[in-house]
C-alpha cells in the first residue's frame, strides 16, 4: 500500500497535457501558414522542431541527465520558433535558431521552468542579430503554386508603414500578392484579420490566432491578463503616437505574441497583478521600438524585455487571507 | 436563496454517488475494540482503568493525566473486559497507547443522566460536553468546551453548523443531516445557547440541497426561538475548511494567526452538533460515530455507525467487504486531507469522518516522480488562503525559512488544494507541513529577541 501523506489523488491535468494544449491551439495558425506559404513553411516548421528536440535530447544526454522530450516542451519551442520566423529562412538558420533557443536559453539556465527568457524568441533574436537580410525576407503569401525562389519576396504590412508608405500602399501590395482586389481601408483590415498577407509563419492570421486563444482559455491552460492588457496597452500607445491603432493591432505579430508569448508559464509572472504590467510594459514597448526603433516590429523585443522584469514582477504576491498590517512601531 | 461562496478553491471529482442517498447502517458490535487513549488535540491522558477492570458502555476510561482544559475524556465504547493497555497504530500513523476491551456479551450502561441545556448554567453545560468526551468530529479533534467558552474579550455573535462536507468521497454529514435533522438543529441551539448568541447558520455545499427539507422542517420544531437557517454554498474544494466558510457565510476573514472567534464566530461540525446534542438529551458520552467506507476498493460503499475503537479489519465482511487486492491507498479520513495507512488494523476514533479504500484507478497518477516547475500559477489560484505555494515552495528548498513564513507559511490551512492541481506532482503542502514544524522547531530554540 502507499503511504504518502495528503492529498491523495491529484489532477489529470498534468505538465505535458498542459503543452499538448498550447500544440492543439498553434494547430490553426500552423495549418494555414504551410497552406499560404507552402513548401517554405512546412520545411522551416519540420526543421525546427526537429533541431529543438533532438538538441534538447542530446544536451541533457550530455550532462548525464534524463531526456524530457516526452514533456512536450521542446516541441512547442521547436513549433513557435517556426511560426515566428518568415518561411523563406534558409533551413540551417532555422535548426541553428532552434539549437539555441533550446541550450543556450533554456538548458544553459537550468532546463525547463528554469529560463529567464523565452527560448523561442530568443532564438528569434539570435537570427535576427545573425542574419539580419535573411531574416527579413518575406514570402508571398502564394501557396504551394510557387517556387522557391527570390522573385516571390515581398515586404510586410508594418514594413511598408515603417518606410513611409500609407495604407493604400499596403493595399497595393496586397493587389500584387493577387490576396486582395481593393485599396479600401476596410478590405485591407479585413485581409489582415484573416491573414492572407506576407510575414512570419504564424503570425498573420488574427482569426485563428483568437480561436487557439479561445482554446486556451476554455482549457484554462492560460490567462487572460497579461495578452489583453499587453493588446489593450498597445492600442492605447499606437493611438496615443499618433499611430492607426486598428492596423497595429492587426498588422505584424502583437496579437500572436500577446496569446502565445506574453503567455508562457516560465517567462511571463506568477501573480494576477504581474501579469497586468508584464502585458502593459511589453505592450508599450512594442509600439515604442515600432514607433521610434529600427525594426518595423517590436513584439518579440517588448516581451523579452519584460521577461527580465518577470523575476521583480513575482514579488507582487496578493495579500494573503486574513492579512493584518503589521502595527507601526512593531520591531 | 443566494448560493455564497470564497475566492480560490478547486473543484475535485466528487465521487460521491456510491454512498450517497443510502440509509445509515449501524454495524452490530464488534468482539473487541482498541480504543486510543488520546483521541484529542491537546495535552494528552492517562489511563482511568487496568488490566483485568471490566468497564460498562459509557464508563469514563481514560482522562487528563494533568488538570489543565485542553484534555478530554474518552469511554469504553462497549461492555467488556480490558484484557490490554498497551501501544497500536492509530488513524495519525503513529502508536500510542489503546485500551483493548473485549466484550463480555451484556449490554451493561454507564450513561450520565440527561441534562436540559436550556434550564442548566453555562458551567453544567461545559462541564457536561466535556465530560461526554467531545471533541471537533470533522477531523482536528479539538476540544468542544474549550471551543465554547471563548474568553470574555471576544464576543461571539454566530455560531456555524459546517456541512459542507467538501472532501470528495464522503457522506456522512449529509446522511447525518438528513436522517438526524432533529439532533443537529437540537445540537446548533444548545451551543448557540452556551456561547450566548442567537443567531445560528448550518453551512452546506449545493450538492447537498437533498438535506435541505428536511433541516428546515427540524429547525421549524428545534429552534427553540432562535434565528437558525441554512445557507447552501458552492460546492468547491476547501468550502468545509473553518476559514473558508467563516468567510463564505459572514463575509469576515480570521486574521492571521487568529481564530474564528477573533471574528465572532464559533464553527461545529454537524456529526459534532448531533453527538452534543445526545450527550445531553440521552447522557450518551461519544462512544459511537457515523463515518463512510467507500472506495472503488469497497464492494459495499455505505455509511456506517461504529463504537470508537471498531478495528477496520475486524468488520465482517457481511458488513463492509473490502477488496483487499485492489486497494492501493487505506486513507482515514478523505482523500485531500486524511491519512493513508499502512495496514486495516487501525481502530476508528473521534475523527474518522470516512475510510476511502483507494484502487489504482481512482488515484490515477502512473508516476509520483516530481518534474519541473513550469511556473504555471496554478497553485496560486487555487489557494483559498490567497498564498502563492511556488513562491513559498522556492523560499523553503532554498532554506529560507523566514521568508517563507513571511510570505504565509503559517497561514496555510494545508488544505492540499496545491498539490492536487500541480501539473508537475510537486508536493507542495507536504513540504508546508514539514517546513511549519521546522520554523516552530527553530522559533523554539532560539529566545525572543524583544520579549
Amino acid at each position: 500500500m502507499i503511504l504518502a501523506s495528503s492529498p491523495h489523488f491529484s489532477s489529470p491535468v498534468t505538465s505535458r497535457r498542459l503543452m499538448a494544449n498550447v500544440l492543439i491551439a498553434l494547430a490553426p495558425v500552423t495549418l494555414f501558414g504551410i497552406y499560404l506559404y507552402g513548401f517554405p513553411a512546412l520545411l522551416t516548421i519540420v526543421v525546427s522542431v526537429a533541431a529543438a528536440l533532438a538538441s534538447d535530447a542530446g544536451f541533457r544526454l550530455l550532462i548525464g541527465q534524463k531526456p524530457r522530450i516526452d514533456d512536450l516542451s521542446a516541441v512547442v519551442t521547436g513549433l513557435l520558433l517556426a511560426l515566428v520566423l518568415p518561411p523563406s529562412t534558409p533551413l540551417w538558420m532555422t535548426a541553428l535558431g532552434a539549437i539555441f533557443a533550446i541550450v543556450v536559453a533554456k538548458e544553459f539556465f537550468g532546463g525547463l521552468g528554469a529560463n529567464v527568457f523565452n527560448p523561442a524568441l530568443i532564438g528569434r533574436a539570435f537570427l535576427i542579430m545573425s542574419f539580419p537580410a535573411a531574416i527579413t525576407t518575406w514570402h508571398k503569401p502564394v501557396g504551394f503554386s510557387a517556387p522557391l525562389t527570390d522573385a516571390v519576396t515581398t515586404a510586410t504590412p508594418l514594413n511598408i508603414i515603417k518606410l513611409g508608405g500609407t495604407m493604400t500602399d499596403v493595399g497595393k501590395s496586397f493587389i500584387a500578392s493577387g490576396v486582395a482586389t481593393s485599396t479600401d481601408y476596410n478590405s485591407v483590415l479585413q485581409t489582415l484579420f484573416i491573414g492572407t498577407r506576407a510575414g512570419c509563419i504564424g503570425e498573420s492570421s488574427i482569426l485563428l490566432i483568437l480561436l487557439g486563444g479561445l482554446f486556451l482559455l476554455v482549457t484554462k491552460t492560460m490567462d487572460w491578463r497579461a495578452p489583453i492588457s499587453m493588446i489593450v496597452t498597445a492600442f492605447i500607445a499606437s493611438w496615443a503616437l499618433g499611430m492607426d491603432p486598428v492596423f497595429g493591432t492587426l498588422a505584424g505579430g502583437l496579437i500572436f505574441g500577446a496569446v502565445f508569448m506574453a503567455t508562457d508559464y516560465v517567462t511571463a509572472p506568477l501573480t494576477a497583478r504581474g501579469k497586468l504590467i508584464f502585458g502593459f510594459g511589453a505592450g508599450l514597448i512594442t509600439v515604442l521600438i515600432r514607433k521610434w526603433g529600427g525594426y518595423p516590429e517590436g513584439t518579440s523585443y517588448g516581451i523579452l524585455i519584460m521577461n527580465a522584469a518577470t523575476p521583480f514582477l513575482n514579488r507582487l504576491i496578493q495579500k494573503k487571507y486574513g492579512y493584518v498590517a503589521p502595527k507601526k512601531g512593531a520591531a | 436563496m443566494a448560493i455564497k461562496t470564497f475566492k480560490g478553491g478547486i473543484h475535485p471529482p466528487e465521487r460521491k454517488a456510491a454512498t450517497t442517498g443510502k440509509v445509515i447502517e449501524r454495524i452490530a458490535e464488534p468482539k473487541q475494540v482498541v480504543i486510543p487513549i488520546n483521541q484529542h488535540f491537546g495535552a494528552p491522558n492517562k489511563a482511568l482503568v487496568q488490566v483485568g477492570d471490566t468497564v460498562k458502555k459509557g464508563q469514563k476510561i481514560a482522562d487528563g493525566a494533568a488538570p489543565g482544559p485542553m484534555t478530554v475524556p474518552v469511554h469504553a465504547s462497549i461492555a467488556g473486559v480490558v484484557k490490554k493497555i498497551e501501544p497500536r497504530t492509530q488513524s495519525n500513523n503513529l502508536d500510542g497507547p489503546c485500551a483493548i476491551i473485549e466484550a463480555n456479551g451484556t449490554d451493561e450502561r454507564d450513561f450520565m443522566p440527561p441534562l436540559d441545556a436550556f434550564s442548566c448554567t453555562k458551567e453544567e453545560a461545559l462541564t457536561r460536553i466535556r465530560e461526554a468526551g467531545l471533541v471537533g468530529m470533522g477531523g482536528a479533534g479539538f476540544p468542544v468546551h474549550v471551543k465554547l467558552n471563548p474568553p470574555p474579550n471576544k464576543p461571539i455573535d454566530i455560531v456555524i453548523a459546517n456541512g459542507a462536507e467538501c472532501e470528495p468521497y464522503l457522506t456522512i454529514d449529509e446522511a447525518t443531516m438528513i436522517e438526524f435533522p432533529h439532533l443537529v438543529v437540537e445540537g446548533l441551539a444548545i451551543v448557540m445557547k452556551i456561547v450566548g448568541v442567537s443567531r445560528g447558520v448550518i453551512g452546506l455545499e449545493n450538492n447537498k440541497v437533498r438535506a435541505l427539507g428536511a433541516l428546515e422542517k427540524a429547525i421549524a420544531e428545534h429552534n427553540h426561538g432562535m434565528d437558525i437557517s441554512v445557507q447552501l454554498l458552492k460546492t468547491k474544494y476547501p468550502q468545509g475548511g473553518e476559514k473558508m466558510l467563516i468567510t463564505a457565510i459572514t463575509g469576515k476573514e480570521v486574521p492571521s494567526g487568529g481564530l474564528p472567534m477573533d471574528v465572532g464566530v464559533v464553527v461545529q461540525n454537524v456529526g459534532t452538533l448531533k453527538a452534543i446534542a445526545e450527550a445531553f438529551i440521552e447522557g450518551k458520552p461519544l462512544i459511537e460515530r457515523g463515518f463512510t467506507v467507500t472506495g472503488g476498493a469497497c464492494k459495499t460503499p455505505k455509511d456506517i455507525i461504529a463504537p470508537i475503537g471498531t478495528v477496520l479489519a475486524e468488520i465482517p465482511d457481511s458488513e463492509v467487504n473490502i477488496d483487499e487486492t485492489r486497494v492501493v491507498k487505506t486513507i482515514f479520513g478523505g482523500p485531500m486531507m486524511g491519512v493513508a495507512v499502512p495496514h486495516m488494523n487501525i481502530p476508528i476514533q473521534k475523527n474518522t469522518s470516512g475510510i476511502v479504500l483507494m484502487t489504482a484507478e481512482e488515484y490515477g497518477r502512473d508516476t509520483d516522480e516530481e518534474g519541473p516547475c513550469i511556473r504555471c500559477g496554478r497553485c496560486i489560484r487555487a489557494c483559498a488562503c490567497r498564498l502563492s505555494p511556488v513562491i513559498m515552495n522556492n523560499a523553503l528548498n532554498a532554506g529560507e525559512l523566514e521568508q517563507a513564513a513571511k510570505i504565509g507559511l503559517l497561514d496555510c490551512i494545508e488544505c492540499g488544494a496545491c498539490t492536487y492541481v500541480c501539473p508537475a506532482h510537486i508536493q507542495l503542502v507536504q513540504r508546508f507541513r514539514v517546513g511549519k514544524q521546522l520554523l516552530r522547531n527553530k522559533r523554539a530554540s532560539q529566545p525572543k529577541a524583544n520579549a
